[in-house]
């Protein structure tokens, strides 16, 4: 196999626009606008999401026991993390504890949720840059190109273990891709002692190729050291800010259920606290340029796209997770994840992991995780009992959170006495990271455009600052085009268009 | 009887969209009209997804049919275009919600279990007008469409 292609040559731009639009490999529409000063610097970035429209409205009036089916259905990459918050939610709304058998089957379908979500950006989305290059032939920079690369075995791998992680969820949650178990208080469906040795044995070989793919991360990126440069570039991929994450009472990393830990650029934990509790923590500022809200540290306070400890910005997902935690109940991804503590620390870093690329990381420590946890889940005889719905008692208002995939999710509704929905407020993952991936697209815009040069290489190594952090915007889009790769258009200071530059 | 056998011979016609998001859950919509039908030795099935959970539908079959909606550069709402997978290679790499598209999950396919692939997949687009909007309703110019589009599938089919 070559040698990726990690940079290509520059060519001088006299446009003080460009606009990468729409991204390559980001889950949901977008757009980078860059904006360049005379002497071809950049001035300013934005990342530009649109946003679906009218779901509030959509779900007003209807049952709130609709809506762990309906809020699915906004999104067609990480439909069972909506499906489990709001299941979770719905515990709250109606003051319900979900029994042993029905938590401990919610959290195995979840595993089968991060098995398949986090194997598809790893190795659809973050392995074009990393085993081909973030400079190779755009015709080649996907997973054909993966695959042709490292072969049709390792390829078949892929596919049949993220295949395994939807048979998860389709056996525990009756559909893989729109579930429909949740209920408040429990699940719908019992599980048969057949099918929980099936999910035992696919759970089985998920862990060896998580291991696989932790060996293939050390191999490609961390034996490569121009991979390293990039990762420890601190121009292009570093920001210091808080992190958020889901853990359990040993400050443990836990997906599924827990408190909501916060710490500070140093470690230090600035606040944890219950589901019920996030309207006294974020807040969200609006920005005019797009529709998406920004989230922020209520007691921080918004400063704009700056990080820092006076900056109530925060990040979530694969990097908050494993900067709010202590480690992993699992030993593989406990082993793992010391490696990725101390490997920065011989790097000089003692607290938190600042440098953004390193979610890929933390991802496959995850991957690693999710399996271990699905085996602990499967194996356990007890989750073919039929007590999978505990008691419930008359709807309120009620707010539930899990980790999705891309980092904490939080769903809270209000019902009326009939239990029809009055209020519905949610607040995404990729919302929560969206200040956070802006500033970084800016960082990494700054550090790669100089004096006008620019080369698709150096706007893919701009799109790969908000790559990692898996961004789904724009839940449930499907059309079959799905729109082109990459297009940057180039504009006058007017505005008007000079030239067009497609990849297609 | 295994999966496979029991696909094997036969012809899927695959709905795909999101239901709740006006025209792009037109191929669902048209999906779910066929399945009332009950037409003799075809198969209709949903995916509110696309992308690599495309390979666990269609694999197995002999002959599949994808209904999905488009968005193409000046197309006419409700407009019916039939395309082939050669049709997509131009945008065998494009983005999609799900990380690779249809065209490009069709072509992993292809490349890793060849034996298992339908020998032939036929597309049908619909040209949408509105995929923003949250609603289960399809817009007035792609639901008066709908009669028509059931109608030229349904001659492929017999």
């Amino acid at each position: 196999m070559a040698g990726p292609i990690i940079n290509d040559i520059p060519v001088k731009t006299n446009e003080k626009k460009i606009t990468i639009d729409p991204i390559t490999r980001l889950e949901g529409h977008g757009k980078i606008v860059i904006f360049l000063d005379d002497a071809g610097n950049v001035e300013n970035a934005y990342l530009q999401v649109p946003e679906l429209r009218g779901f509030e409205r959509f779900c007003i009036g209807r049952h709130v026991m609709e809506l762990p089916v309906l809020t699915n259905r906004l999104c067609g990459v990480c439909p069972a993390a909506h499906h489990i918050a709001s299941t979770k939610t719905l515990d709250a709304v109606f003051s319900a504890t979900p029994t042993e058998t029905a938590k401990k089957l919610r959290e195995l379908f979840y595993m089968g949720q991060y098995m398949h979500s986090h194997i598809a950006h790893f190795y659809a989305l973050a392995a074009p840059d990393f085993v081909l290059g973030p400079s190779s032939p755009w015709e080649k920079r996907n997973i054909l190109g993966v695959v042709d690369a490292v072969g049709v075995p390792i390829g078949a791998e892929v596919i049949k273990h993220r295949s395994y992680g939807q048979k998860v969820q389709e056996i525990v949650g009756g559909r893989a891709t729109h579930p429909v178990f949740g209920l408040p208080g429990g699940v719908s469906k019992q599980i048969s002692e057949e099918e929980r040795a099936q999910m035992e044995t696919m759970a089985k070989s998920c862990i060896e190729f998580g291991k696989f793919t932790i060996k293939l991360f050390h191999d490609v990126v961390l034996g490569n050291k121009d991979y390293l440069g990039l990762v420890t570039n601190q121009d292009a991929y570093y920001l210091e800010t808080y992190y958020m994450g889901m853990v359990d009472k040993d400050n443990k990393s836990n997906f599924y259920d827990g408190d909501i830990r916060v710490v500070d650029q140093g470690g230090k934990e600035l606040i944890k606290f219950k589901p019920s509790q996030y309207l006294d923590v974020i807040a969200e500022h609006v920005e005019p340029w797009t529709y998406m809200k920004m989230p922020y540290l209520k007691q921080v306070g918004w400063k704009g796209f700056v990080a820092g400890a006076s900056s109530g910005m925060f990040r979530v997902g694969p990097l908050g997770r494993i900067n709010v935690c202590n480690g992993y109940t699992t030993p593989l991804a406990q082993k793992e994840y010391q490696v990725f503590k101390d490997t920065f620390k011989s790097l000089g870093v003692s607290g938190p992991v600042h440098h953004t690329l390193a979610y890929h990381w933390a991802r496959v420590i995850e991957l690693q995780h999710a399996a271990e946890r699905m085996l602990e889940l499967a194996s356990d005889r007890g989750i073919t009992s039929d007590d999978i719905r505990g008691p419930y008692n008359p709807p309120k208002e009620g707010i539930g959170i899990c980790e999705a995939p891309r980092g904490t999710l939080i769903h809270h509704y209000a019902s009326d006495k009939d239990g029809l929905c009055t209020k519905i407020n949610m607040i995404v993952a990729s919302t929560n990271n969206y200040a956070a991936s802006n500033t970084s697209v800016k960082q990494a815009a700054k550090a790669m455009i100089k004096n006008g040069m620019i080369s698709p290489g150096l706007l893919n190594k701009v799109e790969m600052a908000f790559r990692c952090y898996d961004p789904c915007h724009s839940c449930g889009t499907h059309s079959l085009n799905g729109g082109p790769a990459l297009e940057v258009t180039i504009r006058r200071k007017d505005g008007s268009v000079l030239t067009k530059q497609r990849n297609f | 009887m295994t999966e496979s056998d029991e696909k094997k011979g036969k012809i899927l016609v695959l709905g795909v969209g999101n239901p709740i998001l006006s025209d792009d859950g037109v191929g669902i919509h048209v999906a779910r009209i066929l399945k009332e039908k009950l037409i003799p030795g075809i198969e209709i099935d949903e995916l509110p997804a696309s992308g690599l959970e495309l390979l666990d539908i269609v694999h197995g079959y002999e002959r599949v049919i994808i209904v999905d909606s488009i968005k193409t550069d000046g197309g006419k709402p409700g407009e019916l275009y039939e395309l082939q997978e050669e049709d997509f290679q131009k945008t065998i790499h494009g983005s999609s919600p799900h990380g690779i598209n249809i065209p490009t999950a069709l072509a992993m396919g292809r490349k890793i279990i060849p034996e298992q692939m339908p020998k032939e997949i036929l597309f049908f687009a619909i040209e949408a007008k509105d995929t923003l909007n949250v609603s289960e309703k399809l817009t007035p110019e792609v639901a008066a469409a709908l009669p028509g589009i059931v109608e030229q599938i349904l001659r492929k089919l017999t």
